[in-house]
C-alpha cells in the first residue's frame, strides 16, 4: 500500500497526493509528517496570557499527582479552562461574524442596494419575522424584511435580556438554561465576556470559566449560526432536494474552472448568476473553452450545492490537491478554513487565488473585494480574470475521474414536507418510526477533516455502523461532502448499507439514510429539527429525552468545539475524535464529560476509534430509548408517505 | 406498487419489516422539487405556518409542551 493510501480513504486525493509528492509539492499532509504535534500544547497544558511565562505545566512524570501551578499560582484546571473557552469563543466569533456580514448584506438587499439580491423566500421571512415578533399583517416584504435586519443586527450588540432564538428550544431546555445562567444576552458580548474573563487574573474557577464558555456557544447555535441560516435563506431559498455531483473529478479539462472555498455564500451566488451571463459565455468561447465550470469547497460549496446544483470539488483537506490538478484558473477564498499553503500551491501553477472577505487576506494572493452594492460586478470581474486565465496552463492537467451523484438540500422545512406533505407535514412519521422501532434513533454526524487522522476515515466508518443500526444521520458541513464522495447521500444507499428498518422507511419516503442538511452554520437546523421531534410529542419533553447523538470524529477547528459545546449544553450526547483539548485537567474534563450529563442531561465523549465511538452512540440511544419505554418496539402501520404526498 | 417485490428482514429489535430489496426505485430528484411554490399568497403562506410549522406558529399545537404553557 502507498503511504497515500493510508493518509485518505479517498481515491481522488490519494491520487493527486502520489502526484504532489512527485512534482515535491508541500501539502498539508507532508507538512504534518515534519511538524508532530507539541504534547504539551495538545492537552492544552500551556499557558501564555502574559509575559511572566509562558507556563508549561504537563503532568510529572514521576509524581503524576504533583499539583501543576504557574507563576501566578493558575492551576492547571483554570489553564486548560481558559484555553477551552477561548477556543469556544473564536468558534462562536467566526459564525457570528459570518452572520453579521449576512445581515448587513440583507438590510441592504431590502433596502434594494444590493446589486442582484432580492428577497426569495417569502414564507422563510414571514416565519423569521414572526419569531422576531414583527407585525406582517398588511405589511409588504420589503417594510417586513427592513425591520427584520434591523433586529437581528441588534442581536449582536444586546447587552441585556435574552437572544430571541432562545425561546423557539423546548420549554424544558429553556428552564435548564435559566436554571444555570448560560441563556446569552448578546452574541458580541459573551464572546468579549470570555476574552476579558480569561485575561490574566481575572476568573480563575474552572466552572465558571466553563459557565461562560456554554453562554457563547449557546449564542453560536441559537444565535449566530440560526441568524446566518435563517438569513440566508430568505434571501437565497430555502433548500430542497438536489441532485448534485461531488469530488475532483467535477473538474473539466476543456472548461474554465473556478472554484469558490470558504464559508460565506454571498458571493458565490453572485459567481452561479455571472457564470450564466451571455457576455461571459462569449468570452469562455472566444477563449477557446467549452464553457465556465463552476464549482465549490467546504461550507461555500455546500451552500451552493443545495439551492443550485453546482458541483462540489471536495471537503477541507482536497483545498490544496484540486490546485495540484493544474486545472483550477481561479480560487475565491473568503473566510474560514482557507489554508495559507494554497497560495505556494498556486504559485506551483497558472492558478490564481484570490482573497475576497475585507476581513482575510492572504500574502501573495490577489485580493478583489465583495461588497454587496456590486456584487455582480465583482463575480463577472472574476470570472473573466479566469477565462483570460485559462490559455495560461502550464503543465499537463491531471483530473482524477472520481465523481459520485449527490442528494442535497435536507432544510428541516424541507424533511417536515417529505414526512407529511404540504399542509400535512409533520414530524409524526419521523417519531411514530423511531417509537414502533425501525428507526432506532437519529445521529448528528459533523464537523472537519484533520490531517492527524486518515481524510474521510472516521467519517465514513462512524455513519456505516451507524445506520447499520438502523440509525438515521444528519450531516453538515466536511462530513457531509465525507458522505457524498462514499455514496451515502443518494436513496440507493439505504439499501446498500442501512439496517432493514431504516432502509423500510428511507423506501417509503425516497431519502437517503443520510441527510445532507448544509453548511457548518446550518448545524442550526439540526438543532431546529430536534425541537421539532420533541414539540410533536411521544419522544419527552426536552432534546436530551430524544433517542440522539451527535459526533464530529475529524474535528480540527475551533468552530466544531463550539458547535459541540452548544450540542452538549442543548442535551445531546456528542463524541469528538481524533484529539480532546482538556485532557491536560482531570477535573475539567470530568466537569464537561460527567457533571455536565447531571447539570445540561448532554455530555461530551471522546473517542478516537471511529467505530467504538459509534457504540458509544448507539449505547446512548438505546439508553434513551429505554428511558422512553421504547426498548420493545410497538407494531404500527407504517404511513406510506410517497401516498400521502400524492393526495395533495 | 404491484411490480415491486418486498423481502421480508428483521430489524435491530428482531421485529419483521418490508423492504424492496433489488426492486428499489432509486429515485433522485433530476428536478428541483420547489414545494414551497405551490404557496402562491399570503393567506396560502401563512396558513403553511400555521399548520406546517404549528410547532412555532401556532396557538392550537403544544405538542408535548400541551400541559404547561403555549411553545
Ligand atoms: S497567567 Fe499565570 S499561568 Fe498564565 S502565563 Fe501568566 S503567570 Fe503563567
Amino acid at each position: 500500500m502507498s503511504e497515500d493510501k493510508v493518509r485518505s480513504i479517498d481515491g481522488a486525493t490519494v491520487e493527486l497526493l502520489e502526484k504532489a509528492r512527485k512534482e515535491n509539492i508541500s501539502t498539508a499532509f507532508t507538512r504534518a509528517d515534519e511538524i508532530k504535534p507539541c504534547p504539551i500544547g495538545i492537552e492544552e497544558s500551556c499557558c501564555k496570557i502574559c509575559a511572566m511565562g509562558p507556563c508549561r505545566l504537563p503532568r510529572s512524570k514521576k509524581d503524576v499527582a504533583k499539583e501543576r501551578k504557574g507563576v501566578c499560582g493558575a492551576t492547571i484546571d483554570t489553564v486548560v479552562a481558559r484555553n477551552f473557552a477561548r477556543k469556544i469563543a473564536a468558534g462562536a466569533a467566526s459564525h457570528s461574524d459570518h452572520a453579521r456580514e449576512v445581515v448587513e448584506t440583507f438590510i441592504k438587499t431590502a433596502r434594494g442596494k444590493a446589486q442582484e439580491f432580492v428577497i426569495k423566500d417569502e414564507i422563510k421571512l414571514l416565519a423569521v419575522a414572526l419569531d422576531f415578533g414583527i407585525a406582517i399583517e398588511g405589511r409588504d416584504i420589503k417594510d417586513i424584511a427592513i425591520e427584520l435586519g434591523e433586529k437581528a443586527l441588534k442581536e449582536f450588540g444586546k447587552q441585556h435580556g435574552e437572544l430571541i432564538y432562545i425561546s423557539k428550544a423546548p420549554l424544558k431546555r429553556q428552564e435548564i438554561w435559566r436554571k444555570y445562567g448560560v441563556v446569552p444576552r448578546g452574541i458580541d458580548r459573551e464572546v468579549v465576556e470570555i476574552m476579558h474573563r480569561t485575561h490574566m487574573g481575572v476568573d480563575q474557577d474552572y466552572r465558571h470559566i466553563i459557565q461562560q464558555a456554554t453562554r457563547t456557544a449557546l449564542a453560536d447555535g441559537w444565535g449566530g449560526s440560526m441568524i446566518s441560516t435563517d438569513l440566508q435563506d430568505i434571501m437565497f431559498g430555502t433548500p430542497v432536494p438536489v441532485l448534485g455531483r461531488i469530488n475532483l473529478g467535477v473538474l473539466k479539462e476543456e472548461q474554465v474552472n473556478v472554484i469558490v472555498h470558504g464559508h460565506e455564500p454571498l458571493l458565490p451566488e453572485l459567481l452561479v448568476v455571472a457564470s450564466r451571463d451571455p457576455e461571459i459565455k462569449a468570452l469562455t468561447e472566444k477563449a477557446g473553452a467549452k464553457g465556465i465550470n463552476l464549482a465549490g469547497m467546504c461550507c461555500s460549496a455546500n451552500e451552493v450545492l443545495m439551492r443550485h446544483g453546482i458541483p462540489c470539488a471536495g471537503n477541507f483537506l482536497q483545498q490544496e490537491l484540486a490546485l495540484v490538478t493544474g486545472a483550477v484558473e481561479v480560487m475565491t477564498v473568503d473566510v474560514q478554513c482557507e489554508m495559507q499553503g494554497l497560495q505556494s500551491v498556486a504559485e506551483c501553477f497558472h492558478t490564481k487565488l484570490i482573497t475576497t472577505s475585507d476581513r482575510a487576506k492572504i500574502e501573495g494572493a490577489l485580493h478583489i473585494e465583495f461588497h454587496p452594492e456590486d456584487g455582480l460586478d465583482t463575480a463577472k470581474k472574476i470570472l473573466k480574470m479566469a477565462i483570460e486565465n485559462y490559455p495560461n496552463r502550464r503543465h499537463a492537467v491531471y483530473i482524477p475521474d472520481h465523481s459520485q451523484d449527490i442528494v442535497a438540500g435536507f432544510s428541516h422545512e424541507t424533511i417536515n414536507y417529505l414526512l407529511g406533505g404540504l399542509f400535512r407535514a409533520s414530524y409524526r412519521p419521523l417519531n411514530d418510526n423511531i417509537i414502533n422501532g425501525r428507526i432506532r434513533g437519529v445521529a448528528g454526524v459533523v464537523g472537519c477533516n484533520n490531517v492527524r487522522t486518515p481524510h474521510d476515515e472516521g467519517h465514513i466508518t462512524m455513519i456505516k455502523e451507524l445506520i447499520k443500526n438502523d440509525v438515521i444521520v444528519l450531516t453538515t458541513g466536511c462530513a457531509a461532502m465525507a458522505c457524498g464522495k462514499a455514496g451515502l447521500l443518494t436513496p440507493e444507499a439505504a439499501q446498500q448499507f442501512a439496517g432493514s428498518g431504516l432502509a423500510e422507511v428511507c423506501e417509503a419516503v425516497g431519502i437517503p439514510p443520510v441527510l445532507h442538511l448544509g453548511s457548518c452554520v446550518d448545524n442550526s437546523r439540526i438543532l431546529i429539527a430536534a425541537t421539532a421531534m420533541v414539540k410533536e410529542g411521544g419522544l419527552g419533553d426536552d432534546i436530551s429525552d430524544l433517542p440522539a447523538a451527535g459526533a464530529a470524529p475529524e474535528w480540527m477547528s475551533e468552530k466544531a468545539l463550539a458547535i459541540g459545546q452548544y450540542f452538549v449544553a442543548s442535551g445531546v450526547f456528542t463524541v469528538f475524535g481524533t484529539t480532546w483539548p482538556t485532557l491536560g485537567s482531570e477535573n475539567v474534563t470530568k466537569h464537561l464529560f460527567e457533571e455536565y450529563e447531571e447539570m445540561y442531561k448532554g455530555m461530551w465523549a471522546y473517542e478516537p476509534d471511529h467505530e467504538k465511538a459509534a457504540q458509544l452512540m448507539i449505547a446512548h440511544i438505546d439508553k434513551k430509548r429505554k428511558a422512553l419505554g421504547l426498548e420493545k418496539a410497538r407494531e404500527r402501520v407504517l404511513f406510506d408517505m410517497a401516498m400521502r404526498r400524492a393526495l395533495e | 406498487m404491484s411490480e415491486y417485490t418486498y423481502e421480508e428482514k428483521e430489524n435491530f429489535e428482531g421485529t419483521k419489516v418490508k423492504v424492496l430489496g433489488p426492486t428499489y426505485d432509486e429515485g433522485k430528484p433530476v428536478e428541483k422539487d420547489d414545494w414551497q411554490a405551490k404557496l402562491g399568497s399570503r393567506g396560502d403562506m401563512l396558513g403553511y405556518l400555521r399548520t406546517a410549522l404549528r410547532y412555532w406558529y401556532s396557538k392550537e399545537w403544544y405538542g408535548s409542551e400541551k400541559r404547561k404553557q403555549e411553545a
